[in-house]
């Protein structure tokens, strides 16, 4: 039980879950960009 | 105490889940998200940025 890890998962197994989340992190940023870029075209806030 | 390894990022980002589970927290993390993304979109509108 010593060499456990404190969230219970291996190296490998945060290294993929990692990975993943990386790309919907990525996928939600450019999203909220993309939504960001048309508020300005449509209604400038300054 | 100069003998604990400096963290490196983001390379060693990953060592999150090795503190949180995302079996547990995913979820969660997504619901505050969530709360946080109505809770700006509520402020946009309340001082008038919306679309009237």
């Amino acid at each position: 039980m010593a060499d456990q890890s404190l969230s219970g998962l291996t190296d490998q197994q945060a290294k993929e879950f990692h990975e993943q989340f990386k790309v919907t992190y990525t996928a939600f940023v450019g999203l909220a960009a993309l939504a960001h870029l048309f508020v300005i075209a449509a209604n400038p806030w300054w | 105490m100069s003998d604990v390894a400096k963290p490196n990022n983001p390379e060693d980002d990953w060592k999150i889940w090795l503190v949180v589970n995302p079996a547990t927290w995913l979820m969660p993390i997504f619901f505050a998200l969530l709360v946080l993304a109505i809770a700006v979109h509520w402020v946009v509108f309340a001082v008038g940025l919306g679309w009237q």
